[in-house]
């Protein structure tokens, strides 16, 4: 059936520059702020924005971001007519078929996706970023300057500015170029990656890219710009709430610290916009006779013996008695043994940190001094050390230094 | 196969001794271990053990049921074929008004519903235990055993003897005698009120029931034929609470905080269901004291919380102190106020500075919505 909007979530990077994180799942899947994924935030925002046909460009390592949208019920996306879908790449006739070259070819790909939906309007969304926005409102912005594009733009500092898409614009919110990552930006104004397009317009723009060999089919490289070559009228949209990337280990880990901020800006227990996420049954959490709690998230099914201040711990987190956990983030079945330390750290899901040992340390205002990271399913051993900035992705054995 | 038992809960009752906390509604929706509502328990032994088809029997007061259980979604319920059937009273509201005297009246009530029944074996009992029990281990045993009824049972006596039922077993093990409501506990086992039969035996007790205006199933309906129909107690040797008093209510929570009971009614290998909410994760302020806590959440806590339950989405404001006492959802208690022994029903406000004091063997129950 027809719709007017219909959102296209382009789930598809790796996240390669959060490593370890992402080597088993792709970058949208990565666990946030104690209950969450990174999608369920451009999901949510769909729905409370009154969307209810998305399309999620799936690529690299799909399989439990596949397994974590299911039918769309989390989100109240599991309706007959649109809903989420799932939308991989695909073969045709005659052995033709490629995986998506860039992100304006994967929606190109999809073309006969959206026109099954025969929506008068597209919007392009990324997975990897922490933001509440209204949608509709957006929409009514494109739909009253009858641009054939509005794009989310935000204000950042001008030495920011640097590593942005800049768009610099009129006063009336018209936008007479587009600049990637400018030395010397001309303005303040950065790309959201948020894209509303006329679909008739995009699905104009996206066939002829397909057709120029030269093109990286890339939206930000080459639709945009064609578009802005052809005179086409493309607009701002300010937007001046929380917004983050997490594209980065640093990045990630501030945005979950963002979370303990009170005025932050994101506030996830705001009942006018809720985040939904697809959540595991799990009890309600328990704190034992030796816990101390502070500044810190703890969520279902972990048990918190131990000390932990600044930090957040996703579902079914074991902190034992002794341990101490200082501004890490725990994600889902962790567990930091009697005496062990953490801080300054993430601890990927089911990963175990056993007694006594140490993982990362506080900033000494050193050169190297980082976040340090333990992938995955790991175990670091009794005593063993993580140093600071450490990117683990091999078990460490009891006694050693990683 | 386990798909050959249907479940069936009876959910028209409200305990009154439950005082406040049943006034509104009825004693398996009454919220309990923080995120659940007693009917959570049953329901979830049921679908653990493979059943597809659950009746819900419902009279009274039963708005807060429906909205927790909903199409039975969250328990995997919502189905095109079978799943969660909710009854309410047809074919017998014309007749007498008011609660049903027990479960065969309650049956009789449902009369058309029970004869469609798809499976062979039912199993029966209220939905307001909190209990993580090995549903399909009962109907192997009853299978097994060759039992025209099973009765699940336990050998900790929990209920209060007025409003229990007590079994006595002959050396073969097969259920001789019933001591129904006695003033003191009799028996060696407690009956939990659940019961395994074969469909069609439960619908001819049904139509004799009906034509001998007899109501219940302990009373009326085994105790007459013990010697001729072989009944067999089903010892259920893991945890279970039943709720007859406020203070019940309160020691039930309070057991909630021993590792040993969690790890028996969170059995993770038979998760518990509930409602899904969508909180987010519960916040910890920088001075807030949390021990000894189970905590679910949601919740936003600045002040001390230590040796007590809190459901979802409950506010402790810097300052304030929650000791030995059990909140429910949305609860707020706002800075500088002290609880102890209370138990506070959903969406009860504490102002500022307020003190309450239960004690252990009568904590303070406080209404839903009430503002103190």
């Amino acid at each position: 059936m027809k719709k007017e909007i219909v959102a296209m979530l382009l789930a598809g990077g790796q996240g390669s520059r959060l490593y370890a994180l992402t080597s088993q799942v792709a970058k949208p899947a990565v666990p946030f702020g104690g209950k969450y994924r990174i999608i369920d935030f451009p999901l949510s925002n769909c729905v409370n924005s009154g969307i209810d046909t998305v399309g999620v460009l799936t690529q690299y390592r799909p399989l439990e971001l596949n397994s974590y949208i299911g039918s769309g019920a989390p989100w109240d996306l599991d309706v007959s007519d649109g809903g989420v879908h799932i939308l991989p790449p695909y073969m045709r006739e005659g052995e033709q078929g490629t995986w998506y070259k860039g992100t304006a070819n994967a929606i190109y790909q999809n073309i006969g996706f959206l026109d099954m939906y025969d929506p008068e309007y597209v919007v392009i969304l990324s997975g990897d970023h922490i933001y509440k926005m209204d949608y509709a409102d957006m929409l009514a912005a494109h739909k009253k300057s009858g641009a054939a594009c509005t794009i989310a733009v935000l204000e950042v500092s001008m030495e920011e500015a640097k590593r942005f898409g800049i768009m610099n614009a009129y006063e009336d919110g018209r936008i007479y170029e587009f600049e990637e990552k400018p030395q010397h930006p001309k303005s303040n104004l950065a790309s959201m990656g948020i894209y509303m397009f006329t679909w008739s317009k995009l699905k104009e723009y996206l066939i002829a890219d397909e057709a120029d060999p030269n093109s990286s089919n890339d939206f930000g490289k080459n639709i945009i710009p064609n578009l802005l070559n052809a005179g086409e009228l493309l607009m701002t949209y300010r937007f001046d709430g929380y917004w983050k990337d997490v594209g980065t280990i640093d990045s990630l880990w501030d945005a979950n610290m963002d979370l303990l901020a009170p005025h932050s800006g994101i506030d996830p227990y705001d009942p006018s916009w809720p985040i939904y996420a697809r959540t595991p049954i799990r009890p309600p959490h328990v704190t034992g006779e030796k816990a101390k709690v502070s500044h810190s998230l703890v969520t279902g099914g972990c048990e918190v013996n131990g000390t932990i201040a600044n930090s957040v711990l996703f579902h079914s987190v074991t902190v034992e008695e002794g341990a101490d956990v200082q501004y890490s983030i725990l994600m889902p079945n962790a567990t930091v043994k009697a005496g062990a330390r953490v801080s300054y750290a993430i601890i990927a899901e089911g990963a175990t940190v056993e007694a006594g040992a140490t993982v990362g340390a506080p900033p000494d205002g050193s050169e190297d001094w980082g976040i340090a990271v333990v992938a995955a399913g790991l175990d670091i051993g009794e005593k063993a050390v993580v140093a600071p900035k450490a990117m683990v992705r091999e078990n460490v054995k009891g006694g050693e230094q990683a | 196969m386990s798909n050959t038992l249907h479940g069936i809960l009876f959910a028209y009752h409200s305990d009154a001794n439950l005082g406040e906390l049943t006034r509104h509604r009825n004693t398996c929706s009454l919220p309990y271990g923080g995120r659940y509502r007693l009917i959570d328990f049953m329901l979830s032994n049921y679908v653990n053990a493979g059943i597809r088809d659950v009746g819900l029997v419902v009279h009274e007061s039963y708005q807060s049921l429906l909205d927790h259980v909903g199409s039975g979604k969250d328990w995997e319920l919502s189905r095109k074929h079978g799943g969660l059937r909710i009854l309410p009273p047809f074919s017998f509201a014309e007749e007498r008004s008011g609660e049903y005297r027990g479960i065969m009246e309650a049956l009789s009530g449902v009369y058309s519903y029970l004869q469609e029944v798809r499976q062979d074996y039912i199993i029966m009992g209220c939905g307001d235990i909190a209990i993580n029990l090995d549903v399909d281990k009962v109907f192997q045993q009853h299978l097994e055993s060759g039992a025209d009824v099973t009765v699940v049972c336990t050998r900790k006596m929990r209920g209060s003897p007025r409003s229990s039922t007590y079994m006595s077993m002959d050396d073969s093990g097969r259920i001789c005698d019933m001591s129904i409501n006695p003033p003191t506990a009799g028996g060696a086992v407690e009956s939990l009120e659940f019961y395994v039969i074969s469909k069609k035996l439960l619908l001819e007790m049904v139509d004799y029931c009906a034509a001998h205006d007899l109501h219940t199933f302990a009373k009326d309906t085994l105790l007459p034929r013990l010697n001729v129909l072989k009944v067999m107690p089903y010892i259920h040797e893991g945890y279970v609470a039943r709720f007859q008093s406020v203070a019940d209510y309160f020691q039930n929570s309070e057991d909630l905080l021993n590792a040993a009971v969690r790890a028996d009614l969170f059995n993770p290998a038979r998760p518990i269901r509930t409602k899904d909410m969508s909180n987010p994760s519960t916040y910890y302020g920088p001075d807030a004291v949390s021990a000894n806590s189970l905590v679910s959440d949601g919740c936003y806590i600045e002040g001390e919380v230590i040796n007590s339950v809190l459901g979802r989405g409950v506010v402790v404001e810097a300052g304030a102190r929650v000791i030995n006492s059990v909140l429910m959802q949305g609860t707020v208690v706002k800075s500088g106020a002290s609880l102890s022994y209370v138990v506070a029903d959903k969406g009860v406000v504490i102002n500022e500075q307020r003190t309450l004091m239960g004690h252990v063997t009568y904590p303070l129950a406080i209404a839903k919505g009430s503002v103190v």
